[in-house]
């Protein structure tokens, strides 16, 4: 066990030399925020996912440059079931003093309202937004020997063939599942939905060619895709992605309405105090902005939000646009 | 040729001492960490994983493979002395093993599970420098359909590796089956038998059955003779820790055959490295003169499972590598490891990185090695255990079971399941039913019916197309060809029952 | 296996032309689960053209697991089979409670009473356990899954009850 402790010690003194480092640094508004006695205590984020996956990975590198920041250990608790809704269950019902906090997501905060009937929370009401963290793209994916060969054939071929056509997802109430239902509903067509345990089987199924489509984050499609296993016709956001840059956007390929993006945001249990919100938000803020986690970010296919997204107020409109934007979905009817 | 030239760059990177030794603690802090029972392979996986996040990518990927074959081994190990498996694949080593340990023969167990699974290590390394790529063909030949029928091969093994009646072993496989369904419909979202507890959402995890029928009941049901009675039989009993000749003769080719059997289907995503185990087991009891051994402390009933479940280990980084898919849990935490390690595992780490697809593939082969070599000495200590008064010993080991099934989701209504599950289980065990085809049927249920209501999504309803596949056919035909060898010597053994009594 | 205390004939309360009660219970609890099943699982949607609903394969099953029950509990009124097992109270309660006392105390009062406490409480499942020797292995035990989970893996656990931390 001394290798363990050795390491744990090593850490202790990283987080130790940051603190030294970060200190000098800012002025008259971090006066404020380190005024403020928060945090006392080691930070429990809960994250609604398994350990090692891209959102994990994210509030991960977040959460380790955060600590330093604070200057309080920050634990990162994976929490997993029923798509996330029940760590956001959980946190909607901790002690609202910022020492717990959740990564809370496109479907915990949007999408589930809609989908699922007897949520015991409500996204837009439970907690504090404190920021945005991430954005990641969704790409429309098909089966390398799809016939259409751009988004307008597309169109026109699965209206053509709705019946013969199988579409994946990874599973219900999945990010997979949502942007796909949107573009159903966008196009007009109702396909026979085949659902997968997970994008590793729904996107292997793809390869195979046993299903004709599919919709999924950046992160989980780019090594098919490079390896020219599967196509994409379109990324689902404003911009082309340089993981994917031959991939036109929603809007280049006339589907402009064709915009979802798996984005993560920080948010505290409602009744947090707004000093601790703004000073966790400070510290994300800062976490984003530092060069390494920049690039590791960039790497997983994440886009970092401007400097005047990240406010609370931001992602509180967000999570109001998406709930609105889901339940229409969820119902039928084109957002 | 490129394998060698490839085999031996992988070696390069493999053998330089820190990698070494990254591998070695590896093996060893996931044998001490798995070895304690109730602490499962992915959950020890889970645990060890941020160790090696400090590392560079190559060593952390070495490291990692040496915790996961010593979080295997040491799940085999409380299979063997203490009846509680690790994970889903080594179930069927506590039929056979744990016997063994009641015959004082823990030791030999121990060590044919080592060997059996360095063995099956060395074959399968050496296949996946041989024909790892093209194998991925096999993976992508495997659709809906067929794994619908592999399930149900699956099952088969299961009723034919019961001990006792076969009509209870089918109830069992149903009812863990209709266990399997619990938590969220994978189609609609709909909550199934939940009774609106959110910790079931998900549905029933193996690690809290597994724990509950199979610790947590033996604990309980070893209480009822007195906590001694039992248990002392057992520590005066121990005769030698390493197997004898006739131990290893017998062994060896119930280890070439597990070998074979697990490699083929480890390749398998989902489920092949279960199936890997059940099959190999069953396939040995098929083959011995007397199939009556087995279930009663039989040698290849722990070298097959043994040796399959470590080569289904090993191939199923074939699936991982050349696709990017991870097959099973442990594989998905690899992908994690890999992610926050900056490489996108798939073809093109292949080709960009082969210095780490090859290092890892040696290191497997070394970390193999080194879980002989920790285990072997170490076999003298396992066994020196079971000689812990089990007054003692039982309270420690329903705190580890806790903590273990505690730290898989953080839930405590996991450890009240866990608790509900032996005593269930230990209503089972003196009703003569048996757990092993229960918790089989539990882990085969969710790939069986997706992958059911998958191919009939995509047949469009028509259920021939399990028929009309071919794969699919051959597989169901193999099937149901053993379901009637497994029925009809049952058959026979009533009219023979029959006969005796009327002529008595 | 012969677990009634030997010399006591005990008096099977099942009738004579119950032959095996062992199995006859065994399969009436079985159907029990089962019905049980079809209840809990009555308010999921079926079939719907050529889709499976959420409940089809809950209902499938549990049809069949009633079926077998039933084969099972019919082969214990006609084949001759064991007697019921005699069942112990003493570990299954002691044991079932520590495992509750774990799941109950981890999240208030942390690792260290909750392993502890549960230490105790399972070693009341047996009449062997000498007090002294159980205390002291509680102790050395408590600490080392303190040392090994919280500081050495640094598993999200809290140590003490959270009362006291805050």
């Amino acid at each position: 066990m001394k290798l363990l402790g050795g390491l744990i010690a090593a850490r202790g003194v990283a987080i130790a030399v940051a603190l030294l480092w970060s200190t000098s640094a800012w002025a008259a508004d971090q006066d404020r925020l380190d005024q403020i006695d928060f945090p006392v205590r080691t930070v429990t984020v809960v994250v609604p996912f398994a350990r090692g996956g891209p959102t994990d990975t994210v509030a991960r590198l977040i959460a380790g440059e955060m600590a330093k920041t604070l200057g309080q250990p920050i634990e990162v608790e994976n929490v997993l079931g029923a798509g996330g809704t029940l760590a956001a269950t959980r946190v909607a019902h901790a002690t609202p003093d910022g020492h717990t906090l959740i990564v809370g997501h496109m479907g915990t905060h949007g999408s589930a309202a809609a989908l699922y009937p007897k949520l015991g929370y409500r996204p837009d009401k439970d907690f504090e937004p404190v920021a945005l963290l991430t954005e990641m793209p969704v790409l429309l994916l098909a089966r390398k020997d799809f016939p259409p060969k751009d988004m307008t054939e597309f169109e026109a071929f699965v209206k053509a063939h709705t019946d013969n056509i199988n579409v994946a997802h990874a599973g219900f109430g999945s990010v997979s599942y949502a942007s796909c239902l949107l573009l159903d509903r966008l196009l007009g067509v109702d396909p026979t939905a085949v659902p997968f345990n997970g994008t590793g089987p729904a996107l292997q199924a793809l390869v195979e060619g046993q299903v004709d489509y599919m919709c999924d984050q950046i992160v989980n499609a780019v090594p098919a895709l490079r390896q020219g296993t599967i196509k994409a016709y379109v990324i689902a956001s404003s911009e082309r992605d340089p993981a994917v840059p031959q991939v036109p956007t929603a809007i280049e390929a006339g589907l402009p309405r064709f915009r979802v993006a798996a984005w993560t945001g920080l948010f505290a249990p409602r009744g947090t105090p707004e000093p601790i919100v703004a000073k966790l938000n400070a510290a994300v803020s800062q976490a984003l902005d530092q060069s390494d986690l920049r690039l590791r970010l960039t790497d997983l296919g994440g886009i970092i939000p401007r400097a005047d997204q990240r406010l609370p107020a931001g992602l509180a409109r967000l999570v109001h646009n998406e709930i609105a934007r889901w339940d229409d979905v969820a119902r039928g009817s084109v957002p | 040729m490129d394998l060698f030239s490839n085999l031996a760059l992988g070696f390069q990177v493999a053998a330089s001492p820190t990698n070494l030794l990254l591998c070695l603690i590896g093996a060893l802090v996931g044998t001490l960490i798995g070895v304690l029972p109730g602490i499962g392979t992915i959950a020890t996986v889970a645990m060890l994983l941020p160790i090696t996040f400090g590392l560079p990518p190559v060593g952390a990927l070495i490291m990692l493979a040496g915790i996961y074959y010593g979080a295997q081994y040491g799940g085999s190990t409380t299979s063997i002395l203490v009846n509680i498996p690790g994970e889903a694949t080594s179930v069927v080593t506590t039929l056979d093993g744990f016997q063994m340990a009641k015959q004082g023969r823990a030791g030999p167990a121990l060590a044919i599970a080592a060997i059996g699974s360095f063995a099956a290590g060395c074959f399968a390394t050496v296949l996946i420098a041989l024909v790892g790529q093209p194998l991925t063909s096999v993976a992508l030949a495997f659709g809906p359909a067929e794994y619908f029928s592999l399930m149900v091969l699956g099952l088969v093994f299961a009723v034919v590796l019961a001990r006792g009646s076969v009509l209870k072993a089918l109830a069992m496989i149903v009812l863990g089956l209709l266990l399997s369904t619990v938590g969220s419909d994978i189609e609609t979202g709909a909550a199934r038998m939940t009774f609106d507890l959110p910790e079931l959402a998900d549905g029933l995890g193996f690690a809290t059955v597994a724990m509950g029928v199979f610790g947590f009941a033996e604990i309980i049901r070893n209480l009822d003779f007195g906590a001694s009675a039992d248990r002392e039989l057992v520590q005066q009993k121990i005769t030698g820790l390493m197997p004898t000749r006739k131990d290893l003769s017998d062994a060896a080719p119930a280890i070439a055959r597990g070998t074979v059997l697990g490699s083929i289907l480890g390749i398998l995503p989902g489920g092949g490295a279960v199936i890997a185990s059940f099959a190999a087991y069953t396939l040995e009891k098929k083959i011995a003169r007397d199939p009556k051994r087995f279930g009663r402390g039989a040698i290849e009933g722990v070298a097959a499972p043994e040796s399959a479940n470590n080569a289904a280990a090993q191939t199923s980084f074939i699936p991982l590598l050349t696709l990017g898919i991870p097959p099973n849990a442990v594989m998905a935490l690899m992908v994690g490891a890999m992610t926050i390690h900056n490489i996108v595992p798939g073809p093109q780490v292949m080709k960009n990185q082969p210095e780490l697809v090859w290092g890892m593939i040696a290191s497997m082969w070394i970390g193999n090695l080194m879980l002989l070599v920790i285990n072997l000495p170490l076999v003298g200590v396992w066994v020196r255990l079971l000689r812990v008064p089990y007054r003692l010993m039982f309270p420690a080991i329903v705190i580890f079971c806790c903590i273990g099934i505690y730290s898989v989701n953080n839930a405590p209504v996991d450890v009240v399941l866990a608790g509900a599950f032996g005593l269930i289980g230990y209503w089972l065990v003196k009703h003569a039913f048996e757990p092993a085809p229960l918790l089989l049927g539990m882990v085969l249920g969710p790939l069986m019916e997706d992958n059911l209501r998958r191919a009939l999504l995509i047949a469009r309803g028509d259920a021939m197309v399990f028929l009309t596949r071919p794969l699919s056919a051959a597989l169901l035909a193999v099937a149901v060809g053993l379901l009637i060898l497994a029925v009809l010597p049952m058959l026979r053994r009533k009219r023979d029952e029959v006969f005796v009594e009327s002529e008595g | 296996m012969d677990e009634a205390p030997s010399g006591v004939r005990e008096r099977s309360v099942f009738p004579n032309w119950i032959r095996g009660p062992q199995d006859f219970v065994g399969g009436l609890a079985l159907m029990a689960v089962a019905a049980f099943a079809l209840w809990a699982a009555s308010d999921l949607g079926g079939m719907h053209g050529f889709r499976f609903g959420p409940g089809t394969v809950p209902r499938l099953l549990a049809v069949l697991l009633l079926g077998l029950g039933a084969v099972i509990a019919a082969g214990g009124v006609f084949a001759e089979g064991e007697r019921l097992a005699k069942f112990h109270w003493r570990g299954p309660l002691f044991v079932g409670l520590a495992i509750l006392s774990f799941a109950v105390t981890i999240r208030p009062l942390g690792l260290v009473i909750a392993a502890f406490s549960s230490f105790l409480i399972a070693a009341l499942g047996t009449p062997e356990t000498r007090w002294g020797e159980t205390v002291l292995v509680g102790i050395v035990l408590t600490a080392a899954c303190c040392g090994l989970f919280v500081y050495g893996l640094a598993l999200p656990f809290a140590l003490w009850p959270v009362a006291l931390t805050q």
